[in-house]
Parts: structure tokens; sequence; C-alpha cells
């Protein structure tokens, strides 16, 4: 790990949500979503806006108001603030796309119990201003959605022969007998754990020398 | 100084959640027109879906145009049932269902031949059981079983049956591990269809 500097640039902040403390393969939080709705690329894409919008902007939000939220109550004020953005966006989805607001189901509210949403708030939005904190959940968002869309292509591509809904050629040919497997969850914990290890064995390979 | 004080917590929580409500139902309020909108087509949808050559194929601009068009409005010779007629003579029934189901409500609309004894179809409009279990009722797998069911031909008008038993005429299999939606689902299908079954009285001819 680098040394904690006082003010860290956006730069420092994206690198670590995308890649030092990636929320998937670093920290592994999350992972019940990205099991849940990656076995079709259109809806993994929704989830990971909806993550992202969520994340930045309760991040933000708790930051504004962390001088004033007494801290024996800081979970609920937490929780009520991802809770407020989560159903602004399932109104949102329910009004200009009830077709996958029905396809994801449940799985938007539960983006409140996101365990990455809350850590963040507590880990970052509560002791840092604003802006940061809005970078941080933007990009510890990013990071969590570049993750899900390699699982969820993979998923899609082996298990059904498309991407997005689109015929990818060859994958959608009878030449290639289509792995149902993969987009049923069994599926899901193959290509993560897969994801998760070849993420990780860089990471360390890059780490070693420095120590 | 007022954040030392013991109640601060309590009314602090009190304003934070009177202000996010409110932004929440003031969101809900704007956006009120289009969810109903939206609904409206999701019913339409079901309806066509299970009227002989109406459902397949058609672009949501053009479905509430066809419905308008084809469907008739329930009125008293239809029993509480939506229906698609020919020269004034009913083709076919659609006859709209809901009950509770596991989590939440479910409703759907059971499509009926003209003789009042074969099903045509069954759809969903509104329904959050258990994504993988419940949920797989609105499946062809489930929903294509009930393509021409007959009405009534054992105890029940329609049996959902755990899979692997025998089947007779009205019976269908229902989705493994999914023992409640199932339950509920029969439960509210056939209290729909008995009421309309009085109303409209039994099978074309006798009635």
């Amino acid at each position: 790990m680098s040394p904690a500097t006082p003010t860290p640039r956006a730069k420092d902040i994206a690198l670590q949500g995308l890649w030092r403390e990636n929320p998937i393969f670093g920290q592994v939080l999350g992972i019940c979503s990205t099991l849940a709705v990656t076995n079709l690329v259109l809806n993994t894409v929704v989830m990971c806006v909806g993550l992202v919008f969520t994340l930045s902007l309760s991040s933000a939000t708790v930051s504004i108001l962390r001088t004033l939220t007494p801290r024996n109550i800081r979970m609920m004020v937490e929780t009520l603030i991802i809770a407020f953005y989560v159903i602004i966006v399932d109104v949102l989805l329910g009004a200009y796309w009830p077709a996958m607001r029905s396809n994801l189901g449940p799985y938007i509210g539960l983006i409140i119990t996101n365990c990455i949403v809350m850590g963040r708030c507590e880990a970052y939005g509560n002791s840092n201003p604003p802006g940061r904190a809005f970078l941080d959940g933007f990009f510890m968002a990013l990071g969590y959605s570049v993750i899900l869309l390699i699982v969820a292509t993979f998923r899609e591509i082996l298990g059904l022969g498309t991407f997005a809904g689109l015929a990818v050629p060859f994958f959608a040919s009878p030449a290639w007998d289509k792995w149902i497997i993969m987009v049923t969850p069994p599926g899901a914990f193959f290509m993560l754990a897969i994801v998760v290890w070849v993420f990780r064995s860089i990471q360390q390979r890059k780490e070693e020398p420095a120590k | 100084m007022m954040r030392e004080k013991r109640w601060f917590p309590i009314l602090y929580m009190f304003l934070i959640t009177a202000v996010f409500s409110t932004v929440v139902i003031g969101f809900t309020a704007l956006t009120r027109d289009r969810v109903e909108a939206n609904e409206r087509l999701a019913f339409e949808t079901a309806v066509l879906a299970v009227l002989p050559e109406m459902g397949g194929g058609l672009r949501s601009g053009s479905i509430h145009q066809r419905f308008v068009e084809q469907v008739s409005e329930p009125d008293g010779s239809s029993g509480g049932a939506y229906t698609l007629r020919k020269d004034g003579e009913i083709e076919a029934y659609a006859l709209p269902f809901d009950g509770q189901g596991f989590w939440a409500p479910i409703r759907g609309v059971i499509g009926i031949a003209k003789d009042r004894k074969a099903v045509i179809g069954i759809s969903f409009y509104e329904q959050a059981e258990t994504p993988g279990l419940g949920a797989e009722i609105v499946k062809p797998a489930f929903c294509d079983q009930f393509k021409s069911k007959l009405l009534s031909q054992g105890d029940k008008p329609i049996s959902i049956k755990r899979p692997g038993t025998e089947l007779g005429e009205s019976d269908v299999y229902a989705v493994t591990g999914a023992t409640q939606t199932s339950v509920r689902l029969e439960a509210m299908v056939n209290d729909a269809v008995t009421t309309w079954q009085a109303k409209v009285g039994g099978e074309e001819g006798s009635g």
C-alpha cells in the first residue's frame, strides 16, 4: 500500500477504486448482485449505472451531512440516504423502462443492502469532503462495473451465444454447443472465481518487486 | 449547544427522514402518469397474449391501438371477461384474475375459447414471486401447458399438480419448488373462472 497522502488527487482515487482496492477482487464486496444479474449484459449495464449513481451520490450526501450527523445514529442516516437514491433509480426505471425494471426484479431494491455502498459511505464519505467522496464513490462503483461487465460478457456469450442480445459469430451458430450452466447461478460462481483469480495474480505480480 | 442534547439525534432523524421522504413522494407524483400508462400497457399486452392471433410480434406502440380496435370491454354477456368479437359474436374470452401470491399480488389473464371450455392461454402482468422459483410461472414452459386444456373436467376448473403425477384434461404441472405460488395461483384462477362460469352459464348453448 502506498502511504496515505493528506490530499489525494483524483487520479489516486480513480486508481484506488478501479485497481488497488477494487470492490470485487480487492475487497470481495457486493458479490450477491454480481452473481445475480450478470447472465445478461444489458441487465448488468443497467445495474451498474444504478450503482454508480447511488454510490457516488450517497457517498457525497453522507459527506455533506458528516459534521451534522450525530455519531451514534450515523448508520441509520446512511441507510436512509442510500435507500433514497435507490428508490429514485427504481421510480425512474418504473416510469421509463418498465421492462428492465421487471427483468431486474428485486435486485434494484437490493442495491440498498449492497455492502459496497454502505462500506464506502462508512469508510470514505464519513471522513472526507463531498467532492472527494463523490469521486471515490464514482470510481469504486466503476471498478465494480468493469468486473461485472467482464463476468457478464463471458456468461452471455458462452451460455447464450449473444452479446447484449445480439448474436455473436461462431458462438451463436450450431457449431458452438451452448454452455447453459453459464447463465445459471453456478456459472456465475465459476466465472467470478476465475476473474478474481486472474486479477489477483496480476496484482500480486506487480506488487511483489515493491516489497 | 443543541447538538449535545439527548433529543438531538431523534429530532435530526425525524427531520432528515421528512426531507428525503418529501423528495421521493414528489418524484413519485411526477412520474405517476407514465407509470399508470405503463401498467395499462402491461395489462393490454397480457390480454392480447391470451386471445387467438393477437399477441405475437407486436411493437409496443401498436399494442394499445390493437387493444382499442379489437378487444371489447366486459359487459353483461361476457361475465366480466374482455372479449374478442367477430360480427358481434364472441370469438374468445380474456378473463382477468388476481390474488395474493407468495410475496405480493399476482395479476394475470386467462384466455378461454368461445365454447367456454377450452383454455387458449394464460399470461401475467404483475407478479413478484421468488426469481427462479415462483417467478417461473411467467415463462413459456409453464404458461404453454394451459393451451388447449379443458376447464372443469376434474373437481376444479384447473388443477395445478405436482410434477410427475398423472395429468387429466384440466391439469397442468406446477413449478418444482414453488408450492406456495402454485397453491395460491390455482385458487385465484379457479375463483375467477368459477365466478365467470356462474355468470355466463356453463358451456355454450346451455346458457
